[in-house]
C-alpha cells in the first residue's frame, strides 16, 4: 500500500501542506481545519508534519456504532458522511489523535489520502512528505526525541546560568 | 456437524460478535440471535431525539443485513433460563435453543429514583428506542424539560433537548455534575459553561416526589423550591440485566466474571459488554465498564473465539466523551484514582482543563476539557487515550508534562508512542470494515 512517508529532517515548517490539505478537504484555505499538522520543535527551529498512519487496527473504524468508517480503494480509513451522526466515539477511540470533528457539518473527518493523490505530498517543496509504497512506521519518534530533549537541556543550561 | 452459536442481545456487543464470526467463517456456522428489540444503536438515539437523523438511521442489523449475514432471529423474545449442563437456552415463548457456544450480551436497563410519582405518565427514561420515541413525541419548543440526574447518560441528550428549543433544568443529587466522569474542578467549569448557555443546574438536590398537576409535573425536593416541568427525564443510573441467570451456575459478581478470552466459568458460555466483568486494562483487576467501546471490543474478541480462534483480550480502557454546547469533556482510565500522582492545569478563559494521573512515569488516567471546535482539543483527546492505552514509560517527558500539562503533543510524539501503538490490534490482524463483512 502507498503511504505518506514523512522525513522530518527535510521539513522547513513552510506549512504549505496544511494549506493544501485544508483546501482539498474543506474547499477553503484554513489550516485550522487541516488534518496534517506541523509541529514545532526546539523552539520553532525544526518542524515535523504529523497525520493519520492508516493503522492496521483502524480504531476509528471499529469504534463507529453505525459503520460510517470504511477502508477506501486506496487503503485509507475514510468517513462516509451520509452515515456519520457525529457521536465522536471515533475521536476518543483513535489513540493517535488523528480523527477530528467538524461542529458545522456535525461529521467526523480525517486523512483519506485525498483519494490517492494526497495534496500535502504534492505541494511539499522539500519531499518531507512523499506518497510511496512503504510499511507504515513511526516516522517522527526518533527525530522528535532528540530535538525536544536537546531543547530541555538548553532550557536547563539557561536556567543554571541565571537566564 | 455445523457449529451452533447463540447470541443473546442485539446491541453493540452482539452485533460485533456476529460480524466477527462471519468475518472468519463466511457463513459456515449457524448463528441464532435472541433480542428483545429490533437491533439498533443506542449510541445514536440522541441524534434521533435532536431530529438530526431519521429513525431508520438507528437500526444496525436490518432484515436484509441479517439475511446477508445468515443470522436466524428470535426478535421480541427474552431469554428466561440457561441450562448449562444441557447446553440449552430457554426463551419466554417456551422455545428451547440448543447451542455449541453462547454469548450473553443482555446489556443494562435504566433505574429510576425510588420516589413517589417516578412511574407517572410523562416521566420518561431515555434508554430504549421505544423510550426515545416517547420523549421525541413530548418535547416541544418552549417545553420545560427537567433532567433528573447529571451523569453521562443525561448529558448525552442535553444538546438534543436544547436543539429542540426546550428550556432545560438539570438536577443532581451529588454535590457536583458528572460525578463519575470528571473531578470537582472540571465539573465547576462545565457548570459555568452550561449556565452561560441557558441551562439551569441544581446540584445536591434530593428529589422526594413527583406529582401530576393538570398534565404538568411538580417535582419536590428535600431542600429548595419545587420545579414544574412539562417533561421529566430520569437518568438516575443503570443496572445490568442479570436476574434471569439466577440458578444458572454462572459466577457473577457485579457482572458475569470472565477470563481473558471472555469466557465465564462455563467454558462454552461467553459474556460481553455491560454484563461482563473482565480485565481493566489499566489496573489489571476485574471491572464492569458499561460503555460502548468495551461492548464493541468484547464483542469482537468473543466473535473471534467463537469462530475457533484463540484471541486473548488485553483489557478494557474506561473512557467517556461528551460534547455539550460545543465543549468537549473526556476522561480515561484511572482518572479518579486518589492514590495516583496528579498534575492539573486550567485555563478558565479558554474553557480548557487538563489533568494527568501517574503511576511512576506511566500515565494511568487523564481528564480533558476544551472547546470542541479546536482541533488541538480533539488531538489531545486522542493522544491522551493513546498514552494511557499504550502504558509506556514516559521518562523525562513526565517532567515536561508537569511543567505544562497542556503540551501533550511533543511528549506523545517524542516518547515513541506511535511506535508502541502501531503493532497493536485487538484480533491480532488488520481490521475489516463491518460493512464489508460477507
Amino acid at each position: 500500500m502507498k503511504v505518506l512517508r514523512i522525513t522530518p529532517e527535510r521539513c522547513t515548517g513552510c506549512m504549505r501542506c496544511e494549506l493544501a490539505c485544508s483546501y482539498v478537504q474543506t474547499g477553503t484555505f484554513q489550516p485550522a481545519r487541516s488534518v496534517i499538522r506541523v509541529s514545532p520543535f526546539e523552539g520553532h527551529t525544526s518542524y515535523a508534519p504529523y497525520t493519520c498512519t492508516q493503522c492496521a487496527e483502524g480504531w476509528c473504524m471499529t469504534a463507529c456504532p453505525v459503520e460510517a468508517l470504511t477502508i477506501s480503494p486506496v487503503g485509507a480509513k475514510a468517513v462516509l458522511d451520509d452515515q456519520c451522526v457525529g457521536c465522536k466515539l471515533c475521536t476518543i477511540a483513535c489513540p493517535y489523535g488523528t480523527i477530528f470533528y467538524n461542529p458545522e457539518t456535525q461529521k467526523a473527518f480525517k486523512c483519506d489520502l485525498c483519494g490517492g493523490t494526497p495534496a500535502c505530498a504534492a505541494v511539499c517543496p522539500t519531499a518531507a512528505i512523499e506518497y510511496v509504497e512503504a510499511e507504515t512506521t513511526d516516522w517522527l519518534g526518533g527525530f522528535a526525541s532528540k530535538r525536544v530533549l536537546r531543547s530541555h537541556e538548553g532550557q536547563h543550561a539557561m536556567a543554571e546560568a541565571g537566564g | 456437524m455445523t457449529r451452533r452459536h447463540v447470541i443473546i442481545g442485539g446491541g453493540t456487543a452482539g452485533l460485533n460478535a456476529i460480524l466477527t464470526i462471519r468475518e472468519y467463517d463466511r457463513g459456515a456456522s449457524e448463528i441464532r440471535l435472541v433480542s428483545a428489540e429490533r437491533p439498533y444503536s443506542r449510541m445514536v438515539l440522541p441524534y434521533y431525539l435532536a431530529r438530526s437523523i431519521t429513525e431508520s438511521h438507528v437500526f444496525t442489523l436490518t432484515p436484509p443485513r441479517l439475511a446477508e449475514l445468515q443470522v436466524q432471529t428470535h426478535l421480541g423474545r427474552r431469554a428466561v433460563r440457561l441450562e448449562t449442563a444441557a447446553n440449552r437456552l430457554m426463551l419466554d415463548d417456551g422455545t428451547g435453543l440448543e447451542y455449541d457456544d453462547l454469548l450473553i450480551a443482555t446489556g443494562s436497563s435504566p433505574v429510576r429514583a425510588a420516589v413517589p410519582g417516578a412511574d407517572l405518565p410523562g416521566v420518561h427514561s431515555f434508554w430504549t428506542l421505544a423510550q426515545a420515541r416517547g420523549v421525541v413525541a413530548q418535547i416541544r419548543e418552549g417545553s420545560h424539560v427537567v433532567l433528573v440526574g447529571a451523569g453521562f447518560i443525561a448529558f448525552t441528550i442535553l444538546d438534543a433537548i436544547l436543539a429542540l428549543k426546550a428550556r432545560l433544568t438539570v438536577v443532581e443529587v451529588a454535590p457536583q455534575i458528572l460525578p463519575r466522569m470528571i473531578d470537582r474542578t472540571g465539573a465547576e467549569m462545565v457548570e459555568r459553561w452550561l449556565t452561560r448557555h441557558g441551562v439551569t443546574v441544581r446540584t445536591g438536590a434530593t428529589l422526594t416526589a413527583i406529582e401530576d398537576t393538570e398534565g404538568r409535573k411538580h417535582l419536590r425536593f428535600r431542600q429548595g423550591e419545587d420545579l414544574v416541568a412539562d417533561v421529566v427525564i430520569m437518568a438516575t443510573g443503570i443496572r445490568t440485566n442479570l436476574e434471569w441467570l439466577n440458578g444458572s451456575g454462572l459466577r457473577v459478581n457485579r457482572g458475569i466474571l470472565v477470563d481473558d478470552h471472555l469466557r465465564s466459568n462455563v467454558a462454552n458460555v461467553f459474556a460481553a459488554g455491560d454484563v461482563a466483568e473482565g480485565r481493566d486494562l489499566v489496573t489489571g483487576q476485574p471491572a464492569l465498564h458499561a460503555i460502548e467501546p468495551t461492548a464493541m471490543e468484547h464483542g469482537r474478541v468473543v466473535g473471534a473465539n467463537m469462530a475457533g480462534r484463540d484471541v486473548a483480550y488485553r483489557g478494557s480502557l474506561l473512557m467517556n466523551i461528551l460534547e455539550v454546547c460545543h465543549l468537549d469533556i473526556a476522561s480515561f482510565g484511572a482518572w479518579d484514582d486518589p492514590t495516583a500522582e496528579a498534575f492539573a492545569a486550567a485555563r478558565p478563559e479558554r474553557w480548557a482543563y487538563r489533568k494527568l494521573l501517574w503511576r511512576g512515569d506511566r500515565l494511568i488516567g487523564a481528564m480533558i476539557l476544551g472547546i470542541a471546535n479546536d482541533l488541538w482539543t480533539t488531538n489531545d483527546v486522542g493522544m491522551l487515550k493513546g498514552l494511557v492505552q499504550s502504558g509506556g514509560h514516559l521518562g523525562a517527558w513526565k517532567e515536561h508534562l508537569r511543567r505544562n500539562p497542556f503540551d501533550i503533543k511533543p511528549a506523545f510524539i517524542a516518547s515513541g508512542t506511535t511506535a508502541r501503538l502501531l503493532p497493536e490490534t485487538t484480533l491480532g490482524k488488520p481490521s475489516v470494515p463491518g460493512g464489508q463483512v460477507v
